[in-house]
């Protein structure tokens, strides 16, 4: 007799975790794909020095986790409560535990900015003051990125497993997106890292680094685009609710944002621009740095197709 | 003779029991019997007798200070026709037969989806009563909870600032031994609440003899709520 009787009202009005929310998944996702990627190729090569590579990473994990936590604090509905959730601690809340993590990652960004950018910090006078600072972290500076290396990823799987949580949202409450926004985060924090570090710490567009990156990327975009059509395939096939929820892949705007923004832009994009082209626009600055764009713009949108078609579509 | 069968029913039950769970090396009666003391408070709404009144809701509002016209509860009016076509009952185009009301309000689940993702614990279990309730000077609002509950059985109130729910009015009446404002107003006795592993209760006699039904069991939240719903034989 369970289910004779329904209710299709509530309590609360809309979505409950509206666009900031969006754009805090994709700057921490940002954040933690750029340490990840560099991270990993410092591992990989060995490398001692200060690469344009690290210090982009370094100063765009700090900037974006920064610019991630005000969205966060302001979607409260009241930001004045934000020091609450860091007093308070409930284990079984995958929020919770992400402050855990964040509350350790967060300062080591700031750290690796500080190994990264020793010298220009003893070029200026005024920052003088945080030179014993360093001399004092140098000598754990391996132990410190290799922690920075797990928490990067942490912090991208968390954030796919805070939402994945929900349980009424046949699109959301699945295993795979903490998966998912480990891969998009990395390719859209390599793509960002790779545009600053030639931009501003001018790196060499065809350096060895790049070359990697860039060989990497593909494989990793084959792997976003596996996990969202195993997503879009067990909501096809799976029980009534699921199969409303597809209907978020079909119809309507969020639609539009996955088929335009998702697929369009972050997948056709780079692709068309790096292989449609011939080979001196695909090897030049403007198809780096549109490609770059693509792949992020495509993240974002991903992140807002997720929660918003997601919170949509629930039973 | 009756008194023989329980006997030999208990005891098949506590062989049944220890081959199972013996091997498993997990259970204590002491446990059992300590859970079957603790009160587990249910309420059975029977929409056979619900006429949509209304006063719960106003009631709801009065005993927990909420904001204006806000309530705890929300009642959701049913027609059995759909729109733009002829009633299957009366025939006509326009008309209120087979009106239906079900509450809707936290169903209080044993396996609460918003106690286990809330970062600060201000969604938490009344340890006293096993009643899910709120801290509210620890939420932080962020909405995790009303993201979280099934039921979207939760919502900010205006007035805190924080996240609220139906608490069977805990602090309001329960503490002072009264019964939830809703049930309390009641003209018609649609809403009966009480502590169902109390077996002298009325609840726990009338869920005994009456078929009812949880809200969205595929959840898996095990909901405290319990409907009666009308049934129509031979339509
Ligand atoms: S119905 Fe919602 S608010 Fe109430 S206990 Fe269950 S999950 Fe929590
Ligand atoms: S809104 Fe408040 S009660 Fe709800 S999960 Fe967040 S901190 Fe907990």
């Amino acid at each position: 007799m369970d289910g004779s009787m329904e209710f299709t009202m509530g309590l609360s009005k809309g979505i409950a975790w509206p666009w900031p929310i969006a754009v805090y998944l994709f700057l921490a996702g940002i954040s933690g794909g750029a340490l990840v990627v560099a991270l990993a190729l410092r591992f990989i090569k060995c490398q001692t020095a200060n690469t344009p590579l690290y210090k982009a990473a370094a100063l765009i994990s700090f900037v974006t986790i920064s610019l991630g936590m005000l969205c966060l604090v302001l979607d409260l509905t009241n930001p004045m409560f934000f020091w609450r959730i860091l007093v308070f601690y409930n284990l079984t809340s995958v929020m919770s535990l992400g402050v855990i993590a964040l509350c350790a990652y967060i300062p080591l960004t700031a750290v690796l900015c500080l190994y990264a950018f020793e010298d220009d910090i003893k070029a200026i006078k005024g920052l003088s003051i945080l030179l014993p600072l360093i001399s004092m972290l140098k000598p754990i500076r391996r132990p410190l990125e290799l922690l920075t290396l797990i928490l990067a990823m942490s912090v991208c799987a968390y954030t796919g497993f805070l939402i994945s949580a929900l349980i009424r949202f046949p699109l959301i409450n699945t295993a795979v997106l903490p998966a998912l926004f480990i891969a998009s985060g990395i390719s859209a924090g390599a793509a960002a890292s790779k545009m600053v570090s030639v931009l501003v710490f001018k790196e060499d567009l065809h350096s060895s680094e790049l070359k990697l990156l860039h060989g990497a990327e593909w494989p990793i975009m084959i792997t976003e685009i596996l996990f969202i059509v195993m997503i879009a395939m067990s909501l096809a096939t799976g029980n009534e609710g699921a199969q409303s929820a597809f209907s978020a892949f079909t119809s309507g705007v969020w639609a539009n944002l996955f088929w335009v923004g998702v697929v369009g832009v972050g997948f056709l994009g780079p692709i068309l621009l790096n292989f449609a082209t011939g080979r001196t626009f695909s090897h030049s600055a403007k198809a780096f740095y549109l490609s770059g764009v693509c792949v992020i713009s495509g993240m974002m949108c991903l992140r807002l197709f997720i929660l918003y078609a997601g919170q949509t579509y629930g039973i | 003779m009756s008194e023989n069968i329980e006997r030999r029913r208990f005891l098949k039950g506590v062989g049944a029991a220890s081959l199972i769970w013996g091997p498993m090396g997990c259970t204590s009666v002491e446990d059992d019997s300590s859970n079957t003391n603790k009160p587990h408070y249910v309420m059975v709404f029977d929409q056979n007798k619900c006429t949509g009144c209304g006063e719960c809701k106003l009631a709801c509002n009065t005993a927990n200070n909420l904001p204006e016209g806000k309530s705890k509860c929300l009642m959701e009016h049913q027609s059995g026709g759909v729109e733009g076509k002829a009633c299957p009952h009366c025939g006509k185009d326009k008309c209120n037969c087979e009106r239906k009301f079900v509450r809707v309000s936290c169903q209080q689940c044993k396996n609460a989806p918003c106690v286990s993702v809330c970062p600060t614990g201000a969604a938490h279990r009344d340890p006293k009563t096993g009643i899910v309730t709120m801290d509210k000077s620890k939420c932080a609002g962020c909405k995790y909870c009303i993201g979280a509950c099934p039921y979207n059985a939760r919502f900010i109130n205006e007035d805190t600032n924080v996240a609220d729910n139906c608490d069977f009015c805990l602090s309001s009446k329960l503490s002072k031994g009264e019964l939830p404002a809703c049930v309390q107003l009641c003209k018609y006795d649609a809403l009966v609440f009480g502590d169902i592993n109390d077996p002298n209760s009325y609840v726990n006699k009338l869920l005994a003899v009456k078929d009812s039904v949880r809200m969205k069991p595929q959840f898996g939240t095990e909901p405290s709520l319990r409907y009666i719903p009308v049934v129509k034989l031979g339509v």
